[in-house]
């Protein structure tokens, strides 16, 4: 139990602290990949010395609160600030869903708007694909993160990605295998025909 | 025919001494498992037996239900814990969860945990609780903040919940957090697991009397020294070209999975593997000696398939952020706001937060 509840009194000055996100807009993606769709999930997290203005931005009729249209038309302006493109054609971003906070958490800085957005894109077929993703929405007081999830889908495999120093864009390299080849049981399958090919070869050695 | 049989004996002799000689080390570690989590499970009763029936009913879950993942960082006036708040108990009470917190962690983990929870004392106490302020006004001509804000800080603000019944067999969980602090510890017979949690620290550095206190000091120092260990071609790989402005699977991201980046461990030698285990243990040695040891046996034969990322500066006292990330493993360090001061940081296993590897569904 030590030090425990020995804290008060005897404390050093330390410098003037603030315990959450003061003057940065948080911007963080999460790209998931698939056969036929991208998937984004964007959390925004205003500042507390952004809170109002950020409310502002959604609260179009100044009324304090932010209404589903508002809220929408807000999500849908800054999905407009994305460009998401697969293989250099540009996809059209859909609004599945989105959430906002109340006010009184935005000003704590710790209120995070959740988007979710997704894409359809024609089947791509096996082999080496691109997906680039851009977010330049607000970027005067904006601070970025952008990662790509490891895919669900076992025949995609994720390569390099690059990103610019802000983490404005993530362009990222992938494959898709052949159904078969990405199947597990097929695996097992051609290692036990390997497997039993060794062995009669071994079998076949051991009588000569 | 028969002297292949003998010759097949003879073979496999190695490899069953070699069992023979590790069953009893097994069986051992297990044994030792087995006590810890007895001496938990008697401090869990122990404190649930300091409770009227009220507070227990405020204190105890079920072991699936929402409380689970329902944890986190943010400060009392923010985010509403579940569970005895510490200002609300006896100090009969408070001595009994902290023997409880005690028992499921390592000695320097609940040193670190102590560290953490003194932080925000100091937070409190030097302006951090009125800091949240809200300049600008409110909306709709609501009041705009200010001083004040309704944060509440420090030691009085940190909480205990149980999840499930104490059980030297079956699955429960003990959660115990606050204001950058969260550590969730799932205990299933023998073995016990503290992912998903988050130790953090706003001040970095303080002085308690007399001493200087760096809660995540060796989280801190030890990540640069492996930094530093690198040679130029290994720091092209692990060196992102990118700030990381904040964790990437903080709260609310459980299960998630993201892209590894940086060097690969078996691009590694020995030393700077060495030092890689070395930083991982700062929050896998967190949980009790029996249980750290067997994560990091399991780190370590992951190392062949662990990444280490860094963004930031190289110079100790810099600002940067670095992660690893294995098969089983998350951890990632991240300063806040640009403040050297202020650093998040999380522990998680994709494959076994919340103990999922081992509780039967």
């Amino acid at each position: 139990m030590n030090r425990l509840f020995a804290v008060l009194g005897c404390l050093a000055m330390v410098p003037a602290a603030n315990a959450h996100r003061l003057d940065e807009y948080l911007q963080a993606t999460r790209i998931s990949i698939d056969i036929t769709r991208v998937d984004l999930e964007i959390d925004l997290t205003p500042g507390v010395a952004l809170a109002s203005k950020v409310f502002g931005w959604i609260d179009t009729n100044r009324d304090g609160e932010i209404s589903n249209a508002e809220g929408e038309a807000y999500a849908r302006e800054m999905l407009g600030s994305v460009v998401l493109k697969v293989d250099d054609w540009p996809a059209a971003v859909k609004l599945v869903e989105a959430s906002f906070p109340q006010f009184s958490d935005m000003s704590e800085g710790v209120g995070t708007i959740r988007l979710r957005a997704t894409t359809s894109v024609p089947a791509a077929g096996p082999g080496r694909h691109q997906v680039s993703f851009l977010n330049m929405h607000r970027s005067e007081a904006s601070v970025y993160l952008v990662n790509a999830l490891v895919p669900a889908n076992r025949r995609i495999q994720l390569g390099v990605g690059r990103r610019d120093t802000a983490q404005h864009g993530l362009t990222l390299e992938y494959t898709i295998g052949t159904d078969a080849s990405s199947d597990p049981a097929f695996a097992l399958l051609v290692a036990l025909a390997m497997a039993g090919c060794l062995l009669l070869r071994h079998g076949h050695a051991l009588r000569a | 025919m028969r002297m292949r049989k003998r010759e097949w004996l003879f073979a496999a002799l190695p490899v069953l001494i070699l069992l023979a000689l590790a069953l009893p080390v097994a069986v051992g570690f297990q044994q030792r498992a087995g006590a810890v989590t007895a001496k938990v499970v008697d401090s869990a009763n122990a404190f649930l037996a300091t409770l009227s029936a009220t507070e227990r009913t405020k204190c105890t879950f079920g072991f699936t239900s929402p409380q689970r993942t329902g944890w986190s960082n943010f400060p009392t006036g923010i985010f509403q814990r579940n569970g005895m708040r510490f200002g609300d108990m006896t100090p009969e009470q408070r001595k009994a969860a902290l023997s409880l917190v005690a028992a499921a962690l390592s000695r320097e983990g609940y040193q670190k945990v102590t560290d953490i929870m003194n932080g925000d004392e100091v937070l409190k106490n030097t302006g951090g609780g009125r800091t949240g302020g809200r300049p600008g006004g409110g909306p709709g001509g609501r009041p705009g903040g200010g001083p004040g804000g309704g944060l509440r800080f420090g030691l009085d603000e940190y909480y205990i919940a149980l999840l499930g019944t104490p059980s030297t067999t079956a699955p429960w969980m003990i959660q115990f957090g606050g204001h950058h602090l969260a550590i969730n510890v799932t205990v299933v017979g023998a073995n016990s697991v503290m992912t998903p949690s988050l130790p953090a620290a706003q001040p970095a550095k303080y002085t308690l009397n007399g001493q200087t206190i760096r809660p995540l000091g060796h989280e801190n120092d030890k990540g640069f020294a492996l930094i530093n260990a690198l040679n130029a071609a290994q720091l092209k790989r692990a060196v992102l070209s990118y700030k990381v402005t904040d964790l990437v699977l903080g709260p609310g991201n459980d299960g998630k999975v993201i892209q590894p980046e940086g060097i690969l461990a078996s691009e590694l030698d020995a030393g700077q593997q060495a030092l890689l285990l070395d930083v991982a243990h700062e929050w896998v040695g967190i949980l009790n000696d029996e249980a750290a040891a067997a994560k990091m046996a399991e780190i370590k034969a992951n190392l062949p398939q662990t990444y280490f990322a860094w963004s930031g500066a190289t110079k100790n006292g810099g600002l940067a952020y670095y992660r690893i990330q294995g098969p089983t493993l998350v951890i990632e360090y991240a300063p806040q706001q640009g403040d050297i001061d202020h650093i998040h940081t999380i522990y998680r296993d994709p494959t076994n937060d919340y103990g999922a590897k081992f509780v039967r569904p």
